[in-house]
């Protein structure tokens, strides 16, 4: 979970939008998080990179819960 | 005078001269990694006007289509040319009517071979007393077409080769100040890892570039090291040679061959006439497709700058991105040594734009201020989502950046 904050942080920042401290399983990526299909696929990667899994895989994720569902198969 | 210097050994041309001349057998298809033995049979071969193929001394023949494995490093008699002297050596060279295969270097797939004459690889050597008593950097593989090109230079003038190809840093050091060399021609990452300045070196007087897309920052750290050297780009492909010379950060089509080439959407069309012979080439009305993305500079006097290479645009999300523009934007940045860019494949985009990024020793940059610095030049998609730092950049067999 703070791993996953701390990407989502990482990319928030580099676009100027403040830094969260803490992102709920219902959060939506693109409408609570705004996070743009750039961010997605940088999130993607960032995710790939630590925990060998591409989220996106077999179709789309779209909620903080959605992404931990995949991590925990 | 010394022909060689490689490996802590030195070979004079009295040396060459006496292998060219013992036994009377040569290898048309040699493996080696002994430079000096490499070059006798290269010699050894068009003097004597017999085909030969180059491999390269790290290749698995079988990586190569067509090649029978069983032909290399296998002997075949030769007529001994009985040279008397080195002069005599280069003439029999300058005639050769050898065809000499050598192969692309395979930064896209498979290796290609293409054929060519002693005249294509040698279209460019200048002979003269002007050139007389040069001492050269190697520093591209001997059987690559950079590393040809050099290798003529040289030996047409016999001049001296110091081998530096895949050295570190401080031999390379070592060897031009213990060997005097006056001439370094080598591409941009083999000057990026000599980097950063710390000592003036002032027998160097030419410094050329080849192979990649060089900057403004790296040469001016060239100029620091090698305050006088003046300093030039070759364009030399392993399909047709050198064919231009140099104009500042420009190349100037020559006049004579100035209606051989023709540009269609950004690309350099070459005639086939200036190109070796392979089956992988192909052509549009006797036109072969360079892949090198050029713009004009001045188009009545052939005045033109080179892009980037046609294949390596990365499509990120249907944008195009150059890598070559976003890796001269991050080395722009004070305290990056080298940058290099390339598309992760991605189930959103496509591609995600991705950078290694080698750091000058002492010097912290985070992923963040990178991002800044580029956000602040270059549209939102060209710049790279995700930044590593790293301790080196992978290179491919010729030298030139690999992207992943």
């Amino acid at each position: 979970m703070e791993k996953v904050l701390e990407i989502v942080n990482e990319i928030r920042n580099s676009k100027g939008l403040t830094v969260l401290s803490e992102v709920k399983m219902s959060d939506r990526l693109r409408e609570d998080l705004s996070l743009t299909s750039f961010d997605l696929a940088e999130l993607t990667v960032k995710i790939e990179d630590e925990f060998d899994i591409d989220i996106f895989e077999d179709g789309l994720v779209s909620t903080v819960g959605e992404i931990f569902a995949k991590l925990e198969k | 005078m010394t022909f060689l210097f490689d490996n802590g050994k030195e070979y004079g041309y009295e040396d060459l001269l006496r292998a060219l001349n013992e036994g009377t057998t040569y290898y048309p298809y040699y493996k080696t990694s002994d430079v000096f033995s490499y070059f006798v049979n290269l010699i050894k071969a068009l003097a004597a006007s017999q085909p030969l193929v180059l491999l390269d001394s790290d290749i698995n023949p079988s990586e190569i289509d067509g090649l029978d494995e069983s032909k290399v490093n296998v002997a075949e008699s030769i007529t001994p040319a009985s040279l008397q002297s080195m002069d005599e050596v280069v003439s029999a060279v300058q005639k050769s009517n050898s065809e000499i295969t050598i192969f692309t270097s395979g930064t896209t797939g498979q290796p290609k071979k293409v054929v060519h004459s002693i005249a294509t690889l040698t279209r460019a050597v200048r002979i003269g007393e002007r050139y007389k008593g040069q001492v050269w950097a190697y520093a591209y593989n001997p059987t690559h077409m950079a590393g040809l090109q050099v290798f003529f230079q040289s030996f047409e003038n016999q001049n001296t080769l110091v081998n530096v190809f895949n050295q570190p840093r401080e031999y390379v050091y070592q060897q031009i100040r213990d060997k005097g060399i006056t001439h370094i021609s080598a591409t941009p990452t083999f000057y990026r890892l000599l980097l950063p300045f710390e000592q003036v070196y002032e027998s160097v007087i030419r410094v050329t570039l080849g192979g990649e897309k060089s900057d403004q920052h790296l040469y001016d750290s060239i100029m620091k090291i090698f305050p006088n050297a003046k300093i030039n780009n070759v364009y030399a492909s392993t399909e047709a040679g050198s064919l231009f010379a140099a104009k500042g950060d420009c190349f100037q089509i020559p006049e004579a061959i100035k209606d051989k080439f023709k540009v269609v959407d950004d690309e350099l069309l070459i005639h086939k006439s200036l190109l070796g012979s392979s089956d992988s080439f192909k052509f549009t009305d006797d036109y072969y497709h360079s892949g090198d993305l050029i713009e004009w500079v001045d188009e009545a006097q052939g005045l033109f700058r080179f892009k980037s290479r046609k294949n390596e645009l990365i499509n990120v999300g249907g944008y195009k991105v150059n890598p070559g523009e976003v890796e001269v934007a991050i080395q722009d940045i004070e305290g990056v040594r080298q940058a290099m860019v390339y598309g992760k494949a991605n189930s959103i985009l496509g591609n995600v734009l991705c950078a290694d990024v080698v750091l000058e020793p002492d010097f912290t940059l985070t992923e963040l201020d990178i991002k800044k610095v580029l956000s602040s030049q270059l549209q939102d998609f060209k710049v790279p989502r995700r930044i590593k730092f790293v301790e080196e950049i992978s290179l491919t067999r010729t030298g030139k950046m690999k992207r992943v």
